[in-house]
């Protein structure tokens, strides 16, 4: 089988939890090369083929810093979403690929500019919300929890059409952005923890059809949420 | 900030709404506070402050520090002001000064005890300066509310007063980094035997030299992100610690605290080191305001950590455990699963976490629980884990996801009858992890379980 998972970051990108999302992949293919990239050492995705490519949740300052490290590269990984390469990306790692983020005091940082979105910090309103939102025939359950809401036009790239919560922000209904495989949103939970059947669509993307660790038991504890989310 | 009408009027309505719930029977510990800086945003900065002011904020610990600095206060005469039984927030701080204050808005003591949530820094501290301000530690806590660590000392350097004296965990990086241009002294704990060269936790928020971004090389780490540690490229490094302990008798419940050269010892209550720290943390700030080792060490020595914290009580032949292990603060949770984990004996677990109030209201955001290191319950000296509450499926799933073998795990919607799948053969400590605010829960069980280890032969 032989497929790669690159992990970007670690060591930075690992806030609430969002790395179980390849731990859990892990236990679902056990056979497959994970491979965690440091940030200080060159992404392999850079020369070499990956299958797919995972950065999650990381706090402010480090979004700067990963912008800075993967401004060199904005090519080669618009050439990889072209290539169809497994792309997903958790929580506020989405923003590195929009135009840019705003502080509140109006100065901006300049992000990868792949997506035609924005992101507007508020650091002192922190978000909270429940998410239920639908990605082909699946409902998509997790959770928000961010200080920033993302702006401009998703409508051709969404992820998932929102059911309850928020999409990229309050008025919106379109959450993430997916282009071919490329797939961004704010939901955490982990979302592959969280999603049984989301997760086996992510496998089939890579070529993988099996079942997933756990099976039964992440799936009990999906409908147990998605009944309880759809009631509150 | 001078006193003006709007003040005087905002304070009367203050002290009488204070007066009407005591009347009723009401607590008046929050109410007055939140009427008063929702009428007068600014009034913590209005009314009088007593003359020295001690602090306490950080993410764990700040409770049982107060608690411990106020009983040896107490103890050795001195009369002061604390919010012990109301908030932590800017409402709890001015309720606090108000019943106080004297109808002129002046305070009638001039000493203040506070315990200070690090999350209202912002509506704190611009009124309020505290003389000194212990800082326990800076953990991820409730991702909901504090996001994460670097949100959390942002929000405190930027926000402590200068003039503040710092008396920081010179253990913990985050800490030890609050605030750099403000005086301070450090309390730590030399390298103990249980500490590691490498972190056994999944959560650990300083890898990398604040100046310089190179990989921090660590002398010792002792959980997550405390422990010793030093850039090898530039200047950085933990701080000198100017109270240290140098040695702790775990069989005769003894430390000794090195400051200026002079070695002390003390008693300690608990064998876990986070109360280790909290003891560690109250001695620095009581020697620093003038106590001594004679006035402090009676009082420590008959501390008694509330049975709603932890509790342990032998029945026939089986220990019976309780710790309060915070749900949603996964570092707390950690803490508790090793003190489980390196307890000796064979050991069963009740873990019992999910926040009642989500379960009533919502579905709890179960991510923390990825963030807890629920992998220090996969020991061979633990041999039954019990789960049950709103989110009982979830944490089946984290169980496994930990590779604890299924045949260990039993799990269930109810709480109540979960005791009796408890299995009490050849375990020698039944443990119960608990909520905050699972205590009548917590009771329930520990009853059961007692009860239980009546009937078994």
């Amino acid at each position: 089988m032989n497929k790669t998972i690159e992990i970007l970051f670690p060591e930075f990108c690992n806030l609430y939890g969002d790395l179980s999302n390849m731990k859990y992949l892990q236990k679902c293919i056990p056979e497959a090369n994970f491979i965690e990239t440091s940030f200080n050492e060159e992404p392999i995705f850079v020369k070499g083929d990956v299958d797919l490519i995972y950065m999650g949740p990381m706090t402010e300052k480090m979004q700067e810093k990963v912008i800075r490290k993967l401004k060199p590269y904005k090519q080669r990984i618009e050439e990889l979403i072209e290539k169809n390469v497994v792309f997903l990306i958790t929580g506020n790692a989405i923003e590195i690929f929009g135009e840019y983020i705003e502080n509140e005091n109006g100065s901006r940082i300049e992000a990868l500019g792949i997506f035609n979105i924005y992101a507007k910090r508020n650091m002192m309103k922190r978000h909270n919300s429940n998410f239920i939102g639908k990605y082909e025939d699946i409902e998509i359950v997790g959770f928000k929890s961010q200080f920033t809401q993302s702006y401009g036009n998703n409508e051709g790239n969404y992820f998932a059409k929102v059911e309850k919560g928020i999409g990229i922000n309050p008025e919106s209904l379109l959450e993430g952005l997916q282009k071919n495989n490329f797939i961004a949103t704010y939901v955490i939970g982990p979302i592959l923890i969280l999603n049984p059947q989301f997760t086996k669509k992510i496998l089939e993307k890579i070529g993988i059809k099996q079942q997933i660790a756990f099976e039964k038991d992440v799936q009990s504890a999906y409908d147990q949420r998605l009944k309880e989310l759809k009631k509150i | 900030m001078k006193k003006n009408l709007k003040f005087f009027i905002v304070l009367y309505l203050s002290k009488l709404s204070r007066i009407a719930l005591k009347l009723i029977g009401r607590d008046a510990t929050y109410f007055p506070g939140k009427l008063a800086v929702t009428l007068c945003p600014d009034f913590l900065g209005r009314i009088d402050k007593p003359k020295t002011i001690i602090g306490v904020t950080g993410t764990n610990g700040k409770t049982t520090v107060c608690n411990m600095i106020e009983d040896c206060l107490k103890e050795n005469g001195y009369e002061f002001i604390d919010n012990h039984l109301g908030s932590n927030i800017n409402s709890g701080l001015a309720s606090t000064l108000i019943e106080g204050a004297s109808l002129l808005g002046k305070q009638k003591k001039d000493l203040a005890v506070f315990e200070i949530d690090e999350r209202s820094a912002v509506k704190i501290y611009p009124y309020v300066t505290p003389t000194y301000l212990v800082c326990t530690n800076l953990f991820r806590d409730s991702l909901k509310r504090n996001a994460h660590t670097e949100f959390i000392s942002n929000i405190l350097t930027n926000n402590i007063p200068k003039e503040t004296k710092l008396i920081l965990n010179g253990d913990d990086l985050i800490v030890s980094n609050l605030a750099t241009n403000n005086e301070r002294v450090y309390f730590g704990i030399d390298r103990l035997e249980t500490d590691s060269d490498k972190c056994e936790n999944i959560v650990r928020d300083i890898t990398v030299c604040p100046k310089c971004d190179t990989k921090l090389e660590y002398d010792f780490v002792r959980y997550n992100h405390v422990g010793r540690a030093y850039c090898p490229k530039c200047d950085f490094a933990s701080p000198k610690i100017n109270y240290e302990i140098t040695n702790i008798n775990f069989d005769k419940m003894k430390m000794t605290i090195k400051n200026e050269e002079k070695e002390e010892n003390y008693d300690i209550i608990n064998n876990n080191i986070i109360n280790i720290y909290n003891m560690l943390a109250t001695i620095t700030v009581l020697k620093e305001i003038g106590l001594t080792r004679t006035q402090i060490n009676p009082v420590l020595k008959k501390q008694k950590i509330v049975d709603t914290r932890y509790s342990k009580e032998k029945v026939k032949n089986i220990e019976i455990i309780t710790q309060l292990s915070k749900g949603m603060n996964p570092i707390a949770c950690s803490r508790a699963f090793d003190y489980v984990r390196k307890e000796e004996g064979n050991k069963a677990v009740f873990v019992l976490l999910d926040d009642l109030h989500e379960a009533a209201n919502s579905s709890e955001n179960i991510a923390w629980q990825y963030d807890t290191d629920y992998e220090f319950l996969n020991s061979e000296s633990i041999k039954q884990i019990l789960t049950a509450g709103a989110r009982y499926l979830d944490t089946y799933v984290r169980l496994q996801m930990a590779d604890i073998p299924k045949e260990k795990i039993i799990y269930q919607r109810d709480e109540m009858s979960l005791v009796e799948k408890l299995n009490l053969e050849g375990i020698d400590k039944v443990f119960i992890l608990h909520d905050l605010y699972s205590i009548d829960l917590k009771n329930q069980i520990k009853k059961k379980v007692e009860e239980k280890v009546l009937k078994n032969n």
